[in-house]
């Protein structure tokens, strides 16, 4: 089986200043893939160009194909762009108070997803349809309310009702719960992987909470200074993490085992376009030597890998 | 039982909406319903609960930012429920905040040297360099630090500079309101460290604001659980999170994604379910 999303040597320049560079990832079908980083890691924007939404002066370069559709999704127009967006290919965005239209009651605006793309054949039919999918939900009263009516959960559950109005063969989520709270997380969660589950679609899950992507995805990618730094199933990937980075990431994130003192990657986030050259996360790495200077080679397989010069040891559990 | 630094006797607030009739009175939000809680001497104590259920309003009247609209607080012995501004002076030095959003609680017109110093100068303490140095070292930002300004700060050094502010006039009670919420994992870390680590130097009492209970479950003794208004749940956070109670408890705990259950299989109706397993 061929994959629905193929993303090969992906990278995203402003200017003078690269914020991606060299991603290469594939979503198969149905499978669920989650891509995690911290702010300025560059995952947002990967999203971005697969989407084809990246701001006016940043332009991508390198290959995006998605599966039923003959074009390079890279540098397509925008005409052949907005006749795959809605309907291949749909995103979850982080903020549903921008990705709802404010004039326009929500029913019309789930319906009109589904007339634009001609999935329906009239408007009665859309209005039906976008009536089930909210009831899907757990919104049916709300074919008639305008965005501002609703809290941001119930505004978000409208989005998630809206990306899948077309069954997209993948579903693309960046950061859909981290505005919420964690009951109404739960939810919206629920509804995406039942979502999925119900269409066969893939997913594309973003987020920077590394419990969230364990809960919901198969395999994980770690982004860093606009890399992938390592991927692979995630059971692998979160118990015998190999690269420093997703190593320091977990242990700084387990509040459960830890004692008074959480463990610390040293430094911050450099801002984007400011990673040091070589190995992007040398400067705070405790293990790093002259040798990260240069690029480090990819280990493994596409699929299960890293990118390290002094990966952790392969059996070392994931506290040592 | 020696008298608590913070008791708070059943206060409510209640905050006027705007009229949606004529001919019917304005409707009122009840954004607290009668919260008693007390908080000892050098406690570390935790508040928890999601948007709206009114743990940013009991923060504020504890603070003396707002008033209640009955009840009582009481904090170090005196009764603030009633006390005009000007008599608030020895809870301005003795109770400092650290907010949410380190981009917005400072003026980014001010060198980070002043925006340290201002809550000195405010209260008519000179306000030297030395003093200044000091506070950014026990933060761990560097002497220079102090010349340039917050825009030129990554948000987990911002949320530092906030700190060294709160730091300032030596507080005793130190309130910090979802203080990570707005930072990356590795640099939360970093952030949670140094407020342990420099409650347990000063010697101050905390009191913890979270939506997030394994965070409070790491830094706090205790907790209260607020739901729409209301203390459901008071208790050592290792034992509400391990064994919660109330109904609202075992959801908010069981809504919480942790690495250790997805890996034993945990999937998203878990966390939709009542209770833990």
């Amino acid at each position: 089986m061929s994959d629905v999303l193929s993303v090969q040597g992906l990278s995203v320049t402003v200017r003078d200043k690269t914020l991606v560079q060299d991603v290469d990832l594939t979503v198969g079908p149905g499978e669920r893939v989650g891509l995690i980083g911290e702010s300025g890691s560059g995952k947002s924007l990967t999203a971005l160009s697969v989407i084809g939404l990246l701001p006016e002066d940043v332009h991508a370069a390198g290959s995006v194909r998605l599966a039923g559709v003959s074009h390079e999704l890279i540098g397509a127009d925008e005409r052949r762009m907005s006749r795959v967006r809605g309907l291949q290919l749909a995103m979850v965005f982080q903020e549903p108070m921008t990705a709802l239209n404010p004039t326009m009651r929500v029913g019309d605006q789930v319906a009109e997803a589904m007339l634009i793309h001609r999935t329906v054949p009239g408007r009665r039919s859309a209005r039906l349809a976008a009536t089930e999918l909210l009831d899907r939900v757990g919104l049916a009263g709300a074919m008639k309310t305008y965005p501002h009516q609703l809290s941001g959960g119930q505004r978000q559950r409208i989005v998630v009702a809206l990306a899948l109005a077309n069954d997209p063969a993948l579903l693309i989520c960046d950061e859909p719960t981290t505005a919420l709270d964690v009951t109404v997380q739960a939810m919206i969660l629920d509804l995406i992987m039942q979502g999925v589950a119900a269409r066969e679609s893939a997913l594309l899950f973003i987020t920077h909470d590394l419990a969230v992507v364990a809960t919901i995805c198969q395999r994980v990618l770690v982004m860093y200074g606009g890399r992938v730094v390592e991927a692979g199933p995630v059971g692998e990937v979160f118990t015998r993490p190999r690269h420093r980075y997703t190593q320091g990431l977990l242990a700084a994130s387990d509040l459960e085992s830890a004692d008074a003192r959480l463990p610390t990657i040293p430094g911050n986030v450099p801002a984007a376009g400011q990673f040091p050259s070589g190995c992007v996360f040398r400067t705070r790495c405790a293990h790093a030597t002259e040798l990260c200077a240069e690029v480090p080679p990819w280990e493994g397989t596409p699929a299960h890998g890293f990118a390290c010069h002094h990966p952790a040891p392969a059996m070392e559990p994931t506290h040592a | 039982m020696p008298e608590p630094v913070i008791r708070v006797v059943d206060v409510t607030r209640d905050y006027p909406r705007p009229r949606t009739s004529l001919l019917k009175p304005a409707p009122t939000v009840h954004a607290l319903r009668g919260v008693s809680l007390e908080v000892q001497a050098g406690e570390r104590f935790g508040i928890v609960g999601e948007s709206g259920c009114g743990k940013s309003t009991l923060l504020r009247i504890i603070a003396a930012l707002d008033r209640a609209t009955s009840g009582q607080v009481v904090v170090e012995g005196t009764d603030i429920t009633r006390l005009p501004e000007r008599r608030l002076k020895f809870l301005r030095e003795n109770l400092q905040l650290v907010f949410q959003d380190p981009m917005s609680s400072l003026d980014p017109r001010m060198r980070v040297r002043d925006i340290i110093a201002e809550p000195l100068v405010v209260q008519g303490h000179p306000a030297s360099g030395e003093r200044v140095r000091e506070l950014l070292d026990a933060v761990g930002l560097s002497p220079d630090a102090g010349d340039r300004y917050p825009h030129q700060f990554s948000g987990g050094q911002r949320q530092r500079i906030s700190i060294a502010r709160a730091l300032a006039p030596r507080p005793r009670i130190l309130i910090a309101d979802e203080p990570v919420s707005a930072l990356d994992v590795s640099v939360r870390a970093q952030v949670l460290n140094l407020i342990s680590d420099l409650v347990d130097e000063l010697n101050l009492t905390l009191v913890f604001v979270s939506h997030d209970l394994s965070i409070i479950k790491h830094v706090c003794d205790r907790v209260a659980v607020m739901n729409a208004g209301e203390i459901v749940e008071t208790g050592p956070t290792g034992q509400v999170y391990a064994t919660p109670t109330h109904p609202y408890t075992r959801r908010l705990v069981s809504a919480i994604p942790t690495l250790p259950r997805a890996l034993a299989g945990a999937t998203t109706s878990d966390l939709l379910r009542g209770a833990p397993e």
